[in-house]
């Protein structure tokens, strides 16, 4: 276990170096510079000259070869400095550490919501297989797994925000926000969230449910099942004691595997609600040609990917004794 | 001694892999509707400057026939037109130099591109901007009074042709790495599956925009190009997958003993062998890539005009929510095709899978 898990880790290191050296290289071929796409937005009359230019240029180390560039970035990265961001003006871990907080605030409601419904539902799904409300269901969860979550979005803006008028077209707080009481706020932040944690909720739910029914019906089939049955065990002991816990190795796999999900947000989603959160940052950074935010944020993800296979690959031995990790 | 001389018994030919899945795929009712309705898709997309356009499907002009309407698929077929007094503008032109002349025209008379004007064709007043669905304009018009039908329609082509190009590029890349790794195995697999493995932690849409935007002047075919680029690691794997699993079966040892080589192998008897897993995913990535492309478009990354595109309308939209019809109708068909390819996609694998043929798993 221990080899392995050292080996896991070198890898994983190696594999890190290079996604972020092939994303340091991209993002210093795009076209423009933080220095330049900022000039184009400030008016003629406040202009760098082109003295001062070349001197910032230098103070961001923009006037050495990206392969430079980049090592001296990772090691910064390696003593913890991530850096500070050139359209901010602010340390590159501030900045991720203020957009933690909202995409968090909308990523874990939905992903307990979609387990709280997905579960029952699957499981409801594959007690009642073939019969007409079966059918119906799983069309609407198919249905619903296909609609595109940007356009979900803007379709439930349309109905809720615009035609109805019950909820906030987009933001994470009214304009009167500072002067509401603590549950005022608490109130005026959930009729925002309502929105985008739906959209958030609704494709995973639908993923989740439709995932356990196909393991379910994999494990249906099994002989010990058709013992359980022939013993005279009831449906919902047959269901929940005997087929479910075996479904529960997969399930476990795909929890771990959108872990990172629940802290990278997501860029349009965040972008049409105007959320300020990880997936808008990001989006924001790239037009901006922040490269030290680009990297922080891509290293953060990166860390997250790994680290989640990593640890759905340990979870599955540690939920089914026959898997040794040896391999 | 009587010989009987042998009868020979002639049975019926057994329906081959392909055709027994057909039938199978057959039988799934909402699978063929969706298939049905990406046969209609894609006649829309062949048919677009048909259905609507404000150039002639055939004109006589001169004492020559001109097919102008061709003009959307390359500008350089109506070049005859795009100079004076032309313009790449019709009806009263044609008329007015050549008496003579005839055309036949679109079904509706609008342009992807640009607002109708005002007695360009007789008696049709000019688009009005930002009006909803009329009689003039079907699906309303947007801001610029640009007929959001005729962008549906010649959308199509841009989505349609972004699905199937860029999981065509994706495959082409992703069948050649997971065949190389999976039939030679070794250090070979060894690089090529950490390559797989690298490219798949690289959050997609980060390494997209940065390709994007690396390009100075993106088109519809370089974002094709890049989401094939990066939309290739489930299939390698797949296929990987699939390798190592047929390579070690007797039939495969069979045919190097009788000395086939190893292109032999690898095309003749493991990749058809193979290709029906493969299918599956890239119907699904047919749907997740025409989702990239209108995502990328909608959040302005997408191509440059005069490519319409369905993300590009609820951009537009998106500027203002009043005009519903912006929203309404791209989204509608975003959701429908993505909804289809998916349906495919999962008739497909029901179809091809031999554990779930009946009386196969049987339950």
């Amino acid at each position: 276990m221990l080899n392995y898990l050292i080996r896991r880790l070198a890898i994983g290191a190696l594999t890190l170096l290079l996604i972020t050296f092939v994303i340091y290289g991209l993002i210093r071929k795009m076209p423009g510079t933080p220095l330049t796409v900022d000039m184009a937005e400030m008016d003629p009359s406040k202009q760098i000259s082109p003295e001062r230019a070349k001197q910032l240029a230098a103070i961001y180390g923009l006037d050495k070869p990206w392969p430079q560039a980049y090592l001296h970035w990772i090691g910064n990265v390696a003593r913890g400095d991530l850096g500070r961001s050139y359209s901010r003006k602010q340390p590159v871990l501030k900045i991720i550490s203020e957009r933690i907080g909202p995409t968090l605030l909308l990523s874990i409601p939905s992903l307990m919501i979609s387990y709280l419904l997905s579960i029952p539902l699957g499981l409801y799904c594959s007690a009642r297989d073939g019969k007409s409300d079966e059918r119906v269901i799983s069309t609407i969860l198919y249905m619903l797994y296909s609609f595109p979550a940007f356009v979900a979005a803007l379709f439930l803006q349309l109905l809720f925000a615009v035609h109805l008028r019950w909820l906030p077209l987009f933001g994470m707080m009214s304009d009167h926000y500072e002067t509401l009481g603590t549950w005022g706020k608490t109130c005026d932040i959930f009729w925002h969230a309502l929105l985008p944690v739906t959209v958030f909720t609704y494709g995973g739910l639908a993923y989740d449910a439709r995932f356990i029914r196909a393991n379910m019906q994999e494990v249906l089939r099994q002989d010990y099942i058709r013992t359980a049955r022939a013993k005279g065990l009831g449906p919902v002991g047959v269901i929940w004691k005997h087929a479910f816990r075996n479904t529960l190795i997969p399930l476990v796999t795909l929890i771990g595997l959108t872990l990172p999900g629940l802290l990278s947000g997501s860029v349009i989603v965040e972008q049409i609600f105007t959320w300020p959160g990880m997936g808008r940052q990001f989006f924001e950074s790239i037009t901006e040609r922040d490269y030290p935010t680009v990297m922080g944020l891509t290293l953060m993800f990166s860390v997250l990917t790994l680290a989640a296979q990593l640890l759905a690959d340990m979870l599955y031995a540690v939920v089914d004794p026959r898997i040794r990790l040896e391999d | 001694m009587n010989i009987t001389t042998p009868v020979p018994v002639v049975l019926p030919k057994s329906p081959g892999f392909w055709k027994e899945s057909w039938q199978r795929f057959r039988r799934r009712r909402l699978a063929m509707l969706a298939f049905w309705f990406v046969i209609f898709l894609a006649v829309v997309a062949i048919l677009s400057p048909a259905i609507v356009g404000t150039k002639p499907l055939i004109c006589r002009y001169q004492g020559k026939l001109y097919f102008p309407c061709l003009g959307y698929f390359s500008p350089r077929w109506e070049a005859a037109f795009s100079g004076s007094p032309f313009f790449k503008r019709y009806p009263l032109v044609l008329k007015e130099t050549d008496p003579n002349s005839w055309a036949i025209w679109p079904l509706n008379y609008n342009d992807p591109s640009r607002p109708v004007a005002a007695d360009e064709w007789p008696d049709r007043p000019a688009n009005p901007q930002s009006s909803p669905p009329s009689r003039q304009n079907w699906f309303g018009t947007d801001s610029r009074g640009f007929d959001v039908f005729a962008q549906m329609v010649h959308g199509t082509r841009t989505a349609l042709l972004v699905g199937v190009v860029s999981m065509g590029i994706a495959s082409a890349i992703g069948i050649t790495f997971g065949a190389i790794a999976g039939y030679y195995g070794g250090w070979i697999d060894i690089v090529l599956s950490r390559t797989i493995e690298v490219v798949m932690c690289v959050p997609t849409l980060i390494l997209i925009l940065a390709l994007m935007a690396v390009i100075d002047t993106p088109t519809t075919w370089h974002m094709m190009a890049v989401i094939g680029a990066t939309g290739w690691t489930g299939i390698a794997r797949l296929v990987r997958g699939e390798f190592l699993k047929l390579k070690a079966m007797d039939y495969v040892s069979a045919a190097r003993v009788l000395g086939a080589s190893s292109p032999r192998i690898i095309f003749r008897y493991l990749l058809p062998n193979s290709l029906a897993p493969v299918l599956v995913p890239i119907t699904f990535g047919i749907a997740a890539a025409i989702l990239i492309e209108t995502s990328l478009s909608y959040i302005g990354f997408g191509a440059p005009p005069p490519n319409s595109s369905w993300g590009k309308l609820l951009q537009l939209g998106q500027t203002n929510y009043q005009n519903w019809w912006l929203i309404l109708f791209p989204g509608l068909g975003i959701f429908l095709t993505v909804l289809s390819y998916n349906l495919i996609g999962e008739g497909l694998q029901e179809a091809t899978d031999p554990r779930l043929r009946e009386g196969g798993g049987g339950h």
